[in-house]
C-alpha cells in the first residue's frame, strides 16, 4: 500500500493484494521484459510530497522514472490499470475508487503513455498481479485470474542494479 | 509487494506519545464496553470484552493490524460526523457473520442479512460514540452503516483512505467483542481522521486544540 517495485528479472512476481478503492497500476516495456507496479491509495497529494506511489499525481511520474532507469524506453511504455473499486462512502470521501482510476489516467495521459488495459469500477475488490516476462492478470475476491495483457520474454535480457531492488 | 523490493516509504513517526495513547486506550475501553452492553441485550447474551489496544500505524501498517489482506471477511462500516469525522469499522469473519444472523434469526448472505449486520453495526458504532462523546463533550453522530464481504485488504484499505485521507497515520482503537457461548468475534475499529485526534485529547487537558 502506497509502495511501489519494478523488475527486469524474468519471473520476479509483483502483487498488490486487496485492491478496494486502491489502485494497482502496472506499466511495462514489453520489448526488454521491464515491469513496475505501484499500488496508489489516493487521487491527489494536494502538497505532500512522500510517499510518492500513495498519490495518483507523483505515483504515474515516479513509475515511469523507475521504469526508465530499470532499462525501459518512454515512447514503448504501456499501463494496465487494475482496481478503483466502490466499496464503503465512509468520512469525507464519495467514491475514491472512481476518483483514484480517473487521476491515474489524466496523469498517464499526460505522460503519454497509453492504457492497454482496465479492469475497474464495480464493487469487488482485486487482486493485481505482474508477473515479469508473462503477463499482468486481475482477480476478483474469489475469483479466477484474468490474462489482461501478455509479457512476452525480453529478446535480451537487461541486468542493471536498482531495479527496484 | 514482494519480500524481495524493499520499499521506499519513510520510517513511520508518531505525533502522539504514551500517554495520550494511554488515554486514548481509556476512552476505548470505556466506549467498547458501552458498546458490549448494548449488542449484549440486543442478542440476549454475554459479551467478553478484551483489553483494546491504541496505535498510530501508517496505512500499510493498520492493515496488516487488521489481519492477514486475502482473508475473506465481512466488513460493516459507519462514518462518523459531528465534531470529528472518522469513520467505525467492524470486522466479522463470514463464519462469525452467519452466526450472528442466525442468532438473530435471518438468513446469512441474503439481503436480509446484511441489513441485520449493518443494524448490528449501528447499534455497536452509536453506543460506542456516545459513550466517547459524553467523556469528552464532543458531538459524535454515526452515518447510516454499509456492509461488504470482500477480501480484508481492499476492505480495511478503502475505509482507512476515506476516513484517514491525507494523514500520515490511523490511530487506530481496538477492541474484540466475543458472544460468549458462540465461536462469534466482532474486531472493532474506530479510524479518526488526522486532526480528530486531538480534539478527542484536549477536552481531557492532553493537547492543544490547534495543533
Amino acid at each position: 500500500m502506497g509502495e511501489l517495485a519494478v523488475s527486469a528479472t524474468a519471473g520476479d512476481e509483483l502483487v498488490a493484494i486487496g485492491l478496494g478503492s486502491c489502485i494497482g497500476l502496472a506499466i511495462v516495456d514489453r520489448s526488454v521484459g521491464v515491469a513496475g507496479l505501484a499500488h496508489i491509495v489516493l487521487p491527489e497529494s494536494l502538497g505532500k510530497v512522500e510517499p510518492k506511489a500513495k498519490f495518483a499525481d507523483l505515483a504515474v511520474p515516479e513509475l515511469i522514472r523507475r521504469m526508465l532507469n530499470a532499462g525501459g524506453v518512454k515512447r514503448r511504455l504501456e499501463a494496465v490499470v487494475i482496481g478503483g473499486a466502490r466499496m464503503f462512502s465512509v468520512g469525507a470521501s464519495l467514491d475514491i475508487g472512481a476518483r483514484n482510476a480517473e487521476a491515474v489516467r489524466v496523469a498517464l495521459e499526460r505522460e503519454g503513455v497509453p492504457v492497454r488495459a482496465e479492469e475497474t469500477g464495480g464493487n469487488r475488490g482485486r487482486t493485481a498481479r505482474v508477473i515479469v516476462g508473462a503477463e499482468v492478470s486481475s482477480q476478483l475476491a474469489g475469483g479466477s485470474r484474468t490474462t489482461l495483457i501478455a509479457l512476452p520474454h525480453a529478446a535480451r535480457s537487461i541486468t542493471k542494479a536498482g531495479a527496484g531492488r | 509487494m514482494p519480500d524481495t523490493h524493499a520499499t521506499e516509504e519513510p520510517p513511520v513517526t508518531t505525533p502522539l506519545d504514551d500517554m495520550q495513547l494511554d488515554a486514548l486506550r481509556e476512552l476505548a475501553n470505556i466506549a467498547s464496553g458501552t458498546a458490549a452492553t448494548s449488542l449484549s441485550q440486543m442478542l440476549g447474551r454475554a459479551v467478553d470484552l478484551n483489553v483494546p489496544s491504541a496505535r498510530a500505524l501508517s496505512l500499510a501498517d493498520a492493515v496488516d493490524a487488521a489481519g492477514d489482506p486475502t482473508q475473506t471477511v465481512t466488513g460493516i462500516a459507519l462514518g462518523v460526523e459531528g465534531d470529528l469525522a472518522g469513520a467505525v469499522l467492524l470486522l466479522v469473519p463470514p463464519a462469525h457473520a452467519a452466526t450472528l444472523c442466525e442468532l438473530l434469526g435471518v438468513e446469512p448472505g441474503s439481503e436480509v442479512g446484511d441489513s441485520a449486520l449493518g443494524e448490528i453495526g449501528n447499534i455497536l458504532g452509536a453506543a460506542y460514540l456516545m459513550a466517547l462523546g459524553s467523556m469528552t463533550g464532543l458531538t459524535l453522530l454515526p452515518t447510516s452503516p454499509e456492509v461488504f464481504t470482500d477480501l480484508l485488504g481492499a476492505i480495511v484499505a478503502s475505509v482507512i483512505a476515506g476516513a484517514i485521507g491525507h494523514g500520515d497515520t490511523a490511530l487506530v482503537l481496538d477492541s474484540e467483542l466475543d458472544i460468549t457461548g458462540e465461536s462469534c468475534a466482532i474486531s472493532f475499529m474506530l479510524l479518526p481522521e488526522s486532526g480528530g485526534v486531538h480534539r478527542m485529547l484536549a477536552p481531557l487537558g492532553l493537547a492543544e486544540l490547534q495543533s
